[in-house]
């Protein structure tokens, strides 16, 4: 076994393949410098068959994480894709930081895992080379062999052991970017043929032998607390073997999903109302409006802040609202897990499989290693599944029975008693000089922090930074005002609140991309124009760099993307009667550059529960910096578009403690009747040598660019989201 | 318990369940057959679509006595090895995003490419209006269906 400091451990595999151990994040750097010897935390394994295996760490939901790490990879290492397979990693020693979110995957892997590649290429030339007794520079590759003079050839496979005896480079060479025959180059996703074929195990998939299904009846109203319960009618049910009280509710555990499932319907169960129980979504929105009213705690304030606005020729404001919405994954949380003999296994779709095994262990009263998770594919994600108490839920059934057992959430279950999106209410003011300039901007955001999975403290709560980390959009906005102020109030909801796709960005892009609009339209200025002068397009003073609440940001990055939109878009051609556009842009924390286009027009022949508009159009222009597969990003792009237009057609309500929405009649998520004509991507040139996140950064732009296009059209604007379809016709 | 008697992907199997069980737990609990997919139980989302007859039917509305007797196709059993035009059309469109509502997506269009040979968009459009992806994979399941039917019209199946 050979280490080469702080970097690669390269050992001989079982059988004579070749073992790469790599570090995936940049914790690893921390731990060299303070003297932590070197362990790896990723692998990967070429095996004398030639099969090449990586075992990775991050959950696949649906943004084809898997394939693009695949395709990294076998880029630097030099082989076909499909000889490439995935191992789905469990957390250990080995795996002490899974996790899958904030749309990071492809951009922390891009490092370790093109050096990974071309440090076991250069391992296996240069084995090649000591058996043929030739210069390593004489020899070279091609997918799966290493060539060398008069015609000699090995395959990798052949290699591997000898391979692994050697002591890796120390700088690897890798492939000039012109060289590349996978990156930047449209593949098939390689879940693709499990997934047409029923094949593809998602977490309500797991099945094991002797194994019972559970659900949970759960305290119907925010705040209520079990008093007792009667399980006769539910033991009745055919199949139904058990029920008891686990913290949170009342299992029943059955034979199968729907003998539990009826179980719970014949359970008699006696809540007794605590706070939240009356929590009405009207009534909050209504307080959020109040809140906003108000500055609250600043998050940021450039030049003279606020104040500013006092010496303004002009001012305008508006005031934004934003609903509260669940993740309406198709496929429902649900975990499956076993205890026994001071053991315990979980299957989850989970995105954070390190929590879920220690709260699991703590749980237990087991230590850490004696829980192993094994993550499935998730059927959506969307930031459900970095919550951890669905898992828990399963390990609390299955430590009271002798099986292992799947813990399924019902559709219902799913859209009432997950984690939400924040409701939030926006209020922005611009300042104009007397030449229509814009000189100051206060944004003023009223929102519940998240409070599901961590309760924030009372000093977080007042704590300007923690409030800014909670302001995406707000206070890390790009543009250049001479004088900006943001902050935020808190106010309380008995709402649990967690991540979603986008997190917080959503409401503020949707808030301050409108709100701008606006301005141009009160100014008489085109909103491109006002965009691009706002991101210094012919002033050199505005730094191209800018650095708001930490965040980097390249305006002219930003600049090319709303460009390229509005070139796409023909946006100065006039377009005929009944017809108008709108536009949007954002920079997303993972300096993904995206800008929408959205052309509208009335609807000929409206059926209920449609919109009186239809969209003809969208241009989305992207710059996430190195493309790692352009019909990838297409893909995200689209998957933007829909999860926005559902954001504008639906959201999840209360009414006395409840949410309304427990179903798909209720909670509305956009259908091929909603589709806009077209989607249309199109990739920004960039220099840029690593790639950006995708899943979330394409969510935000949409739905303002559809506001200013249906207020364009109507002569209505669209304040808060849901649309409020009826005030638009 | 009564047995309920059904065809499976073109095998027979007895079922002693209580005959008001949905067919979709029937397939994933008793049968195994997990490709079935669970969304809402109630009909809305078309994730637990499968072939009766050949017709598309939403498994979590049919009980178990209704079934008795009648021929069923699942996704495990739409092609033995994931050739059917639908199938082959979803792989080369990159149809899938988390894929949790394609099997019934792509038997709800294997359906449709069986009765309209050449489907209009608009026709596509409505035989999957009750289906919801909430990954928003529509535009490529339009092209993936546009695409089947062009390779079937060049002579593979249906
Ligand atoms: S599960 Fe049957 S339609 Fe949704
Ligand atoms: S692909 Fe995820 S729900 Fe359709």
């Amino acid at each position: 076994m050979s280490t080469r400091r702080d970097f690669l451990k390269v050992s001989l595999l079982a059988g004579g393949g070749l073992l790469v151990g790599f570090r995936w994040t940049e914790a690893a750097e921390g731990a060299a410098a303070a003297g932590v010897p070197f362990r790896p935390n990723a692998w990967v394994r070429i095996e004398a068959d030639g099969r090449v295996v990586l075992v990775v760490g991050k959950t696949e939901m649906g943004q084809g994480v898997r394939t693009a790490l695949a395709k990294i990879l076998a880029e630097e290492l030099d082989v076909d894709l499909d000889r490439v397979e995935i191992e789905q990693a469990s957390p250990g020693p080995e795996y002490t930081d899974l996790g899958t979110g904030g749309s990071s995957s492809s951009m922390d892997g891009w490092d370790p895992l093109r050096a990974a590649g071309a440090s076991a290429r250069a391992l296996l030339v240069a084995a090649a080379a000591a058996r043929w007794g030739v210069d390593a520079s004489g020899c070279r590759t091609e997918p799966g062999r290493v060539l060398g003079p008069e015609g000699r050839a090995a395959a990798y496979g052949e290699l591997a052991a000898e391979a692994a005896a050697r002591t890796p480079p120390e700088t690897p060479p890798l492939k000039p970017a012109a060289e590349r025959r996978l990156i930047g180059r449209r593949v098939q996703r390689l879940d693709g043929p499990a997934i047409v074929t029923g094949r593809a195990r998602y977490g309500l998939d797991v099945r094991l032998p002797g194994m019972r299904f559970a659900v949970v009846a759960r305290p119907p109203r925010f705040g209520d607390r079990l008093a007792g319960f009667d399980s006769t009618g539910a033991l009745a049910v055919d199949g139904v073997e058990d029920c008891f009280a686990i913290p949170g509710g009342i299992a029943v555990v059955a034979r199968s999903t729907w003998a539990a499932l009826a179980g719970r319907r014949a359970l008699v169960a006696d809540w007794r109302a605590g706070a939240g129980g009356d929590f009405a979504s009207e009534a909050h929105a209504r307080a959020l409006r109040e809140a906003v009213a108000e500055a609250g705690v600043t998050t940021r304030r450039d030049g003279a802040g606020r104040a500013a606005l006092a010496g303004a020729a002009r001012r305008l404001h508006a005031v934004y609202e934003y609903p509260f919405a669940a993740h309406g994954a198709i496929e429902p949380v649900a975990a499956t897990a076993r205890v026994e003999s001071g053991r315990c296994e979980i299957w989850s779709p989970t995105q954070t499989p390190n929590a879920v095994q220690a709260f699991a262990a703590r749980t237990l009263a087991l230590p850490p290693d004696a829980v192993t998770v094994h993550v499935t594919l998730a059927g959506g994600g969307f930031g459900r599944r970095l919550g951890w108490d669905f898992d828990l839920e399963a390990v609390e059934v299955a430590r009271r029975i002798d099986a292992p057992v799947q813990l399924v959430w019902s559709r219902e279950d799913d859209l009432v008693h997950g984690y939400f999106q924040a409701a939030s209410a926006h209020r922005l003011e611009a300042g104009l000089d007397a030449s229509g300039r814009v000189v100051a901007w206060d944004h003023r955001k009223a929102s519940t922090p998240h409070n599901a999975r961590r309760r924030p403290s009372r000093e977080q709560l007042a704590d300007p930074q923690f409030l800014a980390g909670s302001s995406w959009g707000v206070n890390d906005q790009p543009y250049a005002f001479p004088a900006v102020e943001t902050s935020y109030r808190v106010v309380e909801a008995p709402v649990p609140i967690g991540p979603w796709r986008s997190v917080f960005a959503p409401s503020s892009v949707f808030a301050r991309e409108s709100f701008l609009d606006e301005v141009a339209l009160a100014s008489g200025r085109d909103p491109l124009a006002l965009r691009l002068e706002l991101l210094g397009a012919d002033d050199a003073g505005v730094p191209r760099i800018a650095e708001p609440g930490g965040a980097r940001v390249d305006r002219l990055r930003l600049r090319r993307v709303l460009e390229t939109a509005a070139e796409r878009s023909e946006w100065s051609r006039p377009l005929p009667a009944g017809r108008a556009r709108g536009l949007a842009a954002d920079v997303f924390h993972t300096e993904t550059y995206v800008a929408h286009v959205v052309e509208v027009a009335p609807r000929a022949r409206r059926r209920p529960g449609e919109p009186p508009f239809t969209i003809e159009r969208v241009v989305v222009a992207i710059d996430c910096g190195v493309v790692i597969d352009p019909d990838g990003v297409a893909q995200q792009a689209e998957s933007g578009v829909y999860w926005s237009l559902s954001n504008v057609l639906g959201e999840t309500s209360f009414a006395r403690g409840r949410a309304r929405e427990e179903n798909f009649d209720a909670f509305r998520i956009a259908t091929f009747a909603d589709r806009p004509r077209a989607i249309e991507t199109h990739l920004v040139p960039n220099d840029d040598e690593r790639p950006h996140g995708l899943g979330e950064p394409v969510v935000n732009s949409f739905a303002p660019a559809l506001a200013n296009a249906l207020a364009r059209l109507t002569g209505q604007r669209p304040r808060r989201l849901p649309f409020d379809l009826a005030a638009l016709g | 318990m009564a047995e309920v008697t059904l065809t499976v992907n073109g095998v027979r199997r007895a079922v002693g369940a209580d005959p008001g069980t949905p067919l979709l737990w029937v397939l994933r609990d008793e049968l195994g057959l997990t490709g079935t997919k669970y969304g809402c139980g109630e009909g809305y989302c078309g994730s637990c679509t499968v072939l009766e007859e050949g017709a598309p039917v939403r498994s979590c509305q049919v009980p178990l006595a209704q079934a008795a007797g009648k021929r069923y196709t699942t996704i495990e059993g739409l092609s033995n090895d994931g050739s059917h035009p639908a199938q082959r059309a979803w792989l080369e469109q990159n149809v899938s995003q988390c894929g949790f509502c394609q099997p019934g997506m792509i038997l709800e269009a294997a359906a449709l490419l069986a009765r309209r040979a050449n489907p209009t968009e608009e026709e596509i459009a409505s035989a999957l209006g009750d289906h919801l992806c909430r990954c928003g994979s529509y535009p490529r399941i339009l092209s993936a269906v546009r695409l089947a039917a062009r390779r079937a019209a060049a002579g593979g199946r249906p």
